[in-house]
């Protein structure tokens, strides 16, 4: 079995510090396959968006590992982590982010422009990714005059040009009516199914995260159940000890010999302390 | 992200909010612009200087002045001093040491030296053209100075022989617009000695002079030997011998350029000061100079005040762009890259600035010298007010460009600095 394309070792986010402390994410384990549809689903405040931001390399994790295709990132510089950003991950937002001074076509391309490409292969791709989507027509219109679906369709459009491997959609029809998020799941999935390309979506809307081959449900920091189409585990089950099972271990063996308890909080919380086990994310382990 | 994108998109977005983008810039272009005029002005003026200099052509010529003794020069600084008969008479009305016959004939065996006049001031009573006709004369140029003379006709007088030229503003006594219509002319010069008497002395008018800004050539110039005859009257008359004393003199120096650094020494070491044309023109290069460098310290505050305009729009623009800076950083563009675009629009700002304003710099010095030297100064040959310095405008355009990327550095960090997440939160 190939490595997982993302995967997660006692994943912790702590904001804060003191009295203010909050923990966003107390310790997670997982892993994502390529290819696989993936919804993170939870209540506000679960801390869904912040799993999502760490997967996505948005933020720094306050403790753990998140790797890509087995190969832990917090070993890499910052300006690799931005150019694996570009590379590999595309990003469609509940509310679009569509720079309202310039054309589609013109916010379509702004990853390539970001990579450096030429600027005829830019317009080359960003037209033939527009079309793709239907959206061709509308490459020289303003992004303001859009309608909500059209822009998230431009947004996906900006999403795709790369060529991504994953695709990150938070809230993808957080903003549209029914009738006009139902075309953009169907565009989302249809990008799956055709080309593979691994979706993680975070998202309420239980709909939308039906669609998707596995769910995982947060609740309070913690995976409370990862569901992948079989039988729902329990939410007392240990946390991460599902995914476990799949995933590899990240790192060198090695660097699991002295579990480190990184907040002195780990056992009390997690009712399984296997969250706490094999930690090598310790900051100065990362460094 | 491409050197050519960064540079294209912080164009474009320099031109999103233009009303905020003009007013930043005019405070620039007004920098730039009394930056490029103090700074021609001050070429243009040394331009004059120079070609004045480069105008006496091969002067191997000194000044030669009393020894400066500062405290010889400051009446009441000093006790009494002791009699000394003779030095008592070489000091003139102003309290100014002079030049005794002693001195002159002191420079004369300096090595090197061929001739030495001693420069006098005549006082002629007038001038009688051939018509009859009288003019008061009471301003004669120094013959020292012919080399200077800048002529519309004829040549300069010849040293030993009676003849002098007369400025181009004194045709009309002649009756003519036609420099050429002077020469030859035998004019009669009268002149009062020690006991009023009125004598006169004839000469010939050899050229026709254009009046400089330095003055040369703006009254009628003798030569030597029609100065030293008008002089010779000028202070006779009386049975007594009088000492004379002068301010200057002028030496003839054989290849002054290889020897300036030997006369200057010998003539230091007898107490006396030589200047050359270079150098006493060097003077008021050095005052031109200074007054460029105030009027361009005025400039560089205007500058400094502009600077902070930039600071204050990038501020702003930063804080309004918020949220895309976010997504560009979310969509992988690192955190240099960010600094690179928010500096560069402050480049962009200072070279919209800069070459406007010095183009409008360039533009008004221009025009107001053509219409100056063609207006009211029309009187002054070669003058030029201003002057385009290619360096200098480089220099102008770089230093603007440099304030703007110094004072973008800020806003441009603060940018670099954002983290993708909150930014795209901020609302």
């Amino acid at each position: 079995m190939s490595a997982p394309v993302l995967e997660t070792e006692n994943l912790v986010k702590v904001y804060g510090r003191g009295e203010s402390r909050f923990d966003a994410l107390k310790g997670l384990t997982f892993g994502i396959q390529q290819g696989e549809s993936v919804a993170i689903v939870g209540k506000s405040g679960s801390g869904k968006s912040t799993l999502m931001h760490l997967l996505a390399l948005l933020d720094e994790p306050t403790a753990g590992v998140v790797a890509m295709n087995g190969r832990p990132v917090s070993q890499l510089k910052p300006a690799q982590v931005s150019e694996l950003r570009n590379d590999t991950f595309g990003f469609v937002f509940q509310q679009f982010f569509l720079n309202a001074n310039q054309t589609v076509l013109e916010n379509v391309i702004l990853p390539l422009k970001i990579a450096g490409v030429g600027k005829a292969e830019r317009k080359r791709r960003g037209m033939e990714v527009l079309e793709q989507l239907d959206m061709a027509d509308k490459a020289g219109n303003r992004a303001t005059d859009l309608s909500g679906g059209q822009k998230q369709r431009a947004c996906i459009a900006r999403a795709l040009v790369n060529g991504p491997s994953v695709l990150f959609a938070d809230e993808p029809t957080g903003n549209l009516d029914t009738a006009t998020g139902e075309v953009v799941e169907d565009i989302l999935f249809g990008l799956h199914r055709d080309r593979g390309i691994t979706l993680v979506i975070v998202t309420h809307d239980d709909d939308l995260a039906a669609r998707c081959q596995r769910r995982l449900l947060m609740q309070d920091g913690m995976i409370i159940a990862d569901d992948s189409g079989e039988a729902v585990r329990s939410a007392g089950a240990g946390v991460g000890q599902p995914s476990r099972q799949g995933s590899r271990r990240v790192g060198g063996p090695g660097r699991h010999a002295a579990p480190v308890v990184v907040d002195g909080r780990g056992p009390d919380t997690g009712q399984g302390n296997d969250g706490n086990q094999g930690n090598d994310g310790n900051p100065e382990g990362q460094a | 992200m491409r050197p050519a994108d960064i540079a294209g998109t912080a164009l474009g977005n320099t031109m999103r909010s233009k009303t905020r983008t003009f007013l930043t810039v005019i405070a620039i272009v007004i920098g730039a612009f009394t930056l490029t005029l103090t700074s021609g002005l001050g070429a243009g003026i040394n331009k004059y200087v120079d070609s004045m200099v480069s105008g006496f052509g091969e002067v191997n010529q000194v000044f030669v002045m009393p020894g400066v003794d500062a405290s010889a020069q400051m009446p009441g600084s000093t006790g009494p001093q002791e009699y000394e008969p003779g030095k008592a008479q070489a000091t003139g009305e102003f309290g100014m040491s002079m030049l005794t016959e002693d001195d002159i004939a002191t420079i004369g065996q300096v090595e090197h030296v061929t001739n030495v006049d001693p420069i006098v001031f005549v006082a002629a009573e007038y001038l009688q053209t051939a018509e009859g006709e009288q003019f008061t004369l009471d301003s004669l140029g120094l013959p020292a100075e012919t080399s200077g003379l800048e002529l519309a006709a004829g040549e300069a007088p010849d040293r030993e022989a009676m003849e002098l030229t007369v400025p181009e503003s004194w045709l009309e006594a002649f009756g003519t617009e036609d420099p050429e219509a002077v020469l030859g002319q035998t004019v009669t010069i009268g002149i009062r000695d020690l006991t009023q008497e009125v004598h006169t002395v004839d000469a010939e008018i050899v050229g026709v002079s254009q009046a400089a800004i330095s003055g040369v050539g703006g009254s009628p110039m003798p030569s030597n030997a029609l100065n030293e005859e008008l002089y010779a009257l000028q202070t006779s008359g009386l049975e007594v011998d009088q000492p004379q004393a002068y301010v200057q003199a002028v030496a003839d120096v054989e290849d002054l350029a290889a020897h300036e650094q030997d006369v200057k020494a010998a003539l230091s070491e007898e107490g006396l000061m030589a200047m050359t044309v270079e150098d006493q023109l060097g003077v008021v290069t050095g005052i031109i100079d200074t007054v460029t460098w105030v009027l361009n310290g005025f400039a560089l505050i205007a500058l400094l005040a502009a600077s902070f305009g930039i600071v204050n729009t990038l501020l702003m623009s930063v804080q309004e762009r918020t949220r895309e800076i976010g997504l560009m950083k979310a969509l992988g563009m690192s955190g240099g890259k960010v600094f690179g675009l928010f500096s560069m629009e402050a480049v962009m700002l200072g070279i919209m600035g800069s070459v406007i304003g010095v183009g409008l710099g360039i533009v008004v010095g221009l025009v107001g010298n053509a219409a100056l030297v063609n207006g009211p100064l029309s009187g002054v040959a070669g003058l030029s007010l201003f002057a385009v310095d290619p360096v200098s405008i480089g220099l102008i355009v770089l230093l603007i460009l440099a304030i703007a990327f110094l004072a973008g550095t800020m806003p441009a960090a603060r940018a670099a600095k954002k983290d993708p997440i909150e930014a795209l939160r901020y609302e």
